[in-house]
C-alpha cells in the first residue's frame, strides 16, 4: 500500500518536472514566436524604430548602432561560415577593404554616399573572390589560414600605402552621408541608418538562404560530396556564398567610415575579426537570428564589463570554449545540422569498442 | 651585394628559429591529427618564461632553455585537456575553434599579467661580430643556429632511437593501427602535443634574444608563420617544415632588401598564399595523417 503511494507520488513528480520542462518560458517565446512571426516581427522593428523617441543619449544611440552594425558584420561571416560551412576567418579584412573604399571615393573622388554603397560592396566582393578562387578545391583549414593572412595583408596594406590610404595617418574629414539635401550627421540619424541596413541585410539573406543558392549553400555545408554528386556545382556556389558575405561585409565597412568620420588600420586588427568571430559562435551559426543574437550580447557584455577593460576578452574567449564544449552551435544555431555535432560525449558509446577517437 | 649576403645570413638565422616552430607544429600537427591556433601563444609563453628566469637566475642561456621548454610543456598539457581531448570524434571545426578561444584566453591573460609594453630582453649573449670576407655574422646568430641544430637532431634522435619516438611516428601516421598494436593513442597524443609545444618554447625564447624584445601579442603571427612552414612541409612531415621554415625566414628577409622592413608580414603571408595556390600539398606529397 505505502509502496504504491510512494510510487504514485514519484511519479506525479515526474510529471510534474516534466509539465515544468515541457512549458518554461524559452519554450513559450518560442511557440508564441514560430506562430505569430510576422506580428512579432513589426512589433519588434516598431520598437526599435521608437526608441531613438524616448532617449537622446548618444551613448544609448551609439550602443545601438553597434549591435546593428555587428550584427551585419557577424551575419555576413554567419553567410560564410555558418550556411556553407567554410572556415573563413577574415572577416576584418573585408570589413577594412570596404571601410577604406567608401572613404578613398567620398575624400578623393568626392561620389555620392548613396553610389557608393554598392560600389564598396562589389570592390570588396570582387576581392573575396579573389581570396576564395585559389582555395575552393582545398578543406577547411587553409581556406582558414588564407583569409587570416588575407586580414592582416590588408590592414598591413592599409598601414603602408600612404599615398592611398594616409597610412599610419588615416583618412581624416570623411564627408556625412546626404538624402535629398538632408544630411545624416547626429546619433539618431545614423540610428536609423543602421537600423534600416541591418533590416535589409537581414531581409535579403533571408530570401537568399531560402532561395535554391541557399539551399545548395547548406547542402555543401552537411555533405560536400552528396551534394556534389546531386548535381550541386559546389565550387561555383562556395565562390558565390564568399562574394556574398565580403559584399555585405564591405556594405558594413562603407556605413561605418562615414559614422567614425576617421579611420585608420587599427579599426581592422585580428582582434577585430576574433570579436566578430565569438558574436558568431555566441549568438549561433546556421541561423539568421543566431549573429544578431551574439551581438546583442557580445555588445551589452562590452559595455557592461567595460570598468574591468582587458578582462572582458577573457570573458569572450571563456564563453567561446564553452560553447565548443557543450553548445557548438552556438545560443540560437542551427540545432539540426552538422554545426552542432558535439565532441566525443554523443558518440562516445558508438567508438567505445574501438576506443581510439580516430 | 654586401647587404644582399648579409641580409641571407640573417635570413637563415632567421629561418633556423622559424624552422624550429615548424618542427614542433608539425609534431602536435601530426601526432594529433587537428590543426592549432595555439602555437603562437605557446611561443610567447616560453619567451617570458625565459625572460624571467634571466631575471632571477642571471644570464643562464641552458637554464632558460630548460624553464621555456618545461614552461610550453606544461601549457601544451592545458591545450590537450581543453581543446583536444573531447574532440577527436567531433568535426574538425570545432577544436579548431576552441583553439582559437584559448589562444584568445591566454593571449589576454599574458597582456594582463606581463604589461601591454614592449618588454626589452636581457642581454644573454655578447654582441661580437666576426668578419669572414665581406660577411659578418654575430655570436648570438651562430648560438641560435647551432641551439636550434642541437634540437633538431635530439628530435630526430628521440624519433629514430626511442620508443617513445616510434610511437609518436606510428600515432602520427594511423591511430586506429597504433591503437590495435597496443599503444595508448591518447597518451601519447598528449605527450607528443607537450614535446611539439616545448620545441616552441624554445623557439620563443631564441626569437626574444634575437630581436631584443618580447611582447605579450607576439603570438599572433608567429604562429600563423609556424603554419605556413609546415603547410610547405606537408603539415606532419617534419623534415620539410624545418626546411619550409628555412625558406619563409630568407624570403622574409630577402624580400625587406628590395622593400621597406614593415611588409615583413607581407611577405611571409604572401609567399604563404602563393605556396598555397600553387602547390597545396607542400614539397612532398606524402601519404598518412590527412588534416
Amino acid at each position: 500500500m505505502k509502496r504504491d503511494s510512494d510510487y504514485k507520488e514519484k511519479t506525479t513528480l515526474a510529471t510534474i518536472i516534466a509539465t515544468c520542462k515541457t512549458t518554461n518560458i524559452a519554450r513559450v517565446v518560442k511557440y508564441f514566436v514560430t506562430k505569430y512571426q510576422p506580428l512579432v516581427l513589426i512589433a519588434v522593428v516598431l520598437f526599435l524604430s521608437v526608441i531613438p523617441l524616448f532617449t537622446n543619449k548618444s551613448y544609448v544611440l551609439g550602443v545601438f548602432c553597434r549591435i546593428f552594425l555587428y550584427s551585419i558584420l557577424a551575419g555576413s561571416l554567419n553567410t560564410i561560415n555558418g550556411y556553407s560551412g567554410q572556415f573563413c576567418l577574415g572577416v576584418a579584412g573585408f570589413f577594412c577593404v570596404g571601410a577604406y573604399s567608401e572613404a578613398i571615393l567620398s575624400t578623393a573622388v568626392k561620389m555620392n554616399f548613396w553610389f557608393i554603397l554598392p560600389i564598396a560592396g562589389l570592390i570588396t566582393a570582387v576581392i573575396g573572390l579573389f581570396v576564395a578562387l585559389p582555395t575552393l578545391k582545398m578543406q577547411g583549414i587553409y581556406l582558414a589560414i588564407v583569409t587570416l593572412g588575407f586580414s592582416e595583408i590588408a590592414r598591413l596594406v592599409a598601414l603602408n600605402w600612404t599615398s592611398l590610404t594616409g597610412g599610419p595617418m588615416g583618412i581624416k574629414g570623411i564627408p556625412v552621408p546626404e538624402i535629398f539635401g538632408f544630411s545624416i550627421r547626429t546619433a539618431k540619424h545614423f540610428y536609423y541608418l543602421y537600423l534600416i541596413m541591418a533590416i535589409l541585410f537581414l531581409f535579403v539573406t533571408s530570401r537568399v538562404v531560402r532561395s535554391r543558392i541557399g539551399r545548395a549553400w547548406m547542402s555543401i555545408r552537411e555533405d560536400q560530396l552528396a551534394a556534389k554528386s546531386l548535381g550541386v556545382f559546389t565550387s561555383r556556389y562556395k565562390a558565390l556564398n564568399f562574394m556574398y558575405g565580403a559584399f555585405w561585409a564591405g556594405i558594413a565597412g562603407a556605413i561605418y567610415a562615414p559614422y567614425v568620420r576617421f579611420i585608420d588600420s587599427t579599426y581592422f586588427t585580428l582582434d577585430e575579426g576574433w570579436n566578430i568571430l565569438s558574436m558568431m559562435i555566441i549568438g549561433g551559426q546556421g541561423t539568421l537570428i543566431g549573429p544578431v543574437v551574439g551581438s546583442v550580447i557580445v555588445n551589452y557584455l562590452t559595455e557592461l564589463l567595460r570598468p574591468i577593460g582587458q578582462w572582458r576578452l577573457v570573458a569572450y574567449a571563456l564563453l567561446i570554449i564553452v560553447m565548443m564544449w557543450w553548445r557548438p552551435q552556438g545560443l540560437a544555431g542551427a540545432s539540426n545540422s552538422i554545426v552542432a555535432v558535439k565532441g566525443d560525449t554523443h558518440l562516445r558509446k558508438k567508438t567505445a569498442a574501438k576506443g581510439v577517437g580516430v | 651585394m654586401d647587404y644582399f649576403l648579409n641580409q641571407l645570413i640573417n635570413g637563415i638565422c632567421q629561418g633556423a628559429i622559424y624552422a624550429l616552430m615548424a618542427i614542433g607544429y608539425s609534431v602536435v600537427v601530426g601526432v594529433v591529427g587537428m590543426v592549432t591556433f595555439t602555437h603562437g601563444e605557446v611561443i610567447m609563453i616560453g619567451a617570458f618564461a625565459a625572460y624571467y628566469m634571466f631575471f632571477l637566475s642571471g644570464n643562464q642561456i641552458l637554464l632558460g632553455l630548460i624553464v621555456s621548454f618545461i614552461a610550453s610543456w606544461i601549457l601544451g598539457y592545458f591545450v590537450y585537456k581543453v581543446c583536444y581531448e573531447r574532440f577527436f570524434n567531433a568535426p574538425r571545426h570545432v577544436s579548431l575553434l576552441c583553439t582559437i578561444g584559448f589562444s584568445m584566453l591566454i593571449k589576454n591573460l599574458a597582456q594582463i599579467i606581463f604589461g601591454p609594453n614592449q618588454k626589452p630582453m636581457l642581454d644573454v649573449v655578447q654582441q661580437n661580430f666576426f668578419k669572414i670576407g665581406v660577411v659578418q655574422i654575430s655570436q648570438l646568430q651562430i648560438v641560435i643556429i647551432i641551439t636550434v641544430v642541437i634540437m633538431a637532431s635530439l628530435l630526430s634522435m628521440i624519433f629514430n632511437r626511442t620508443k617513445f619516438g616510434v610511437m609518436l611516428k606510428a600515432v602520427s601516421q594511423d591511430k586506429t593501427a597504433s591503437y590495435l598494436v597496443g599503444i595508448d593513442v591518447k597518451r601519447i597524443a598528449m605527450l607528443g602535443n607537450s614535446l611539439g609545444c616545448g620545441l616552441g618554447g624554445i623557439a620563443g625564447l631564441l626569437l626574444a634574444i634575437y630581436y631584443q624584445t618580447l611582447q605579450a601579442t607576439m603570438g599572433g603571427p608567429l604562429g600563423m608563420k609556424a603554419f605556413a612552414s609546415s603547410v610547405l612541409g606537408g603539415l606532419t612531415d617534419v623534415r620539410f617544415s624545418a626546411l619550409g621554415g628555412l625558406c619563409i625566414g630568407i624570403i622574409e628577409n630577402l624580400g625587406i632588401t628590395v622593400s621597406s622592413a614593415s611588409f615583413r608580414d607581407m611577405f611571409a603571408f604572401g609567399f604563404l598564399i602563393l605556396v598555397l595556390v600553387i602547390r597545396p600539398q607542400g614539397f612532398v606529397s606524402k601519404k598518412g595523417a590527412k588534416v
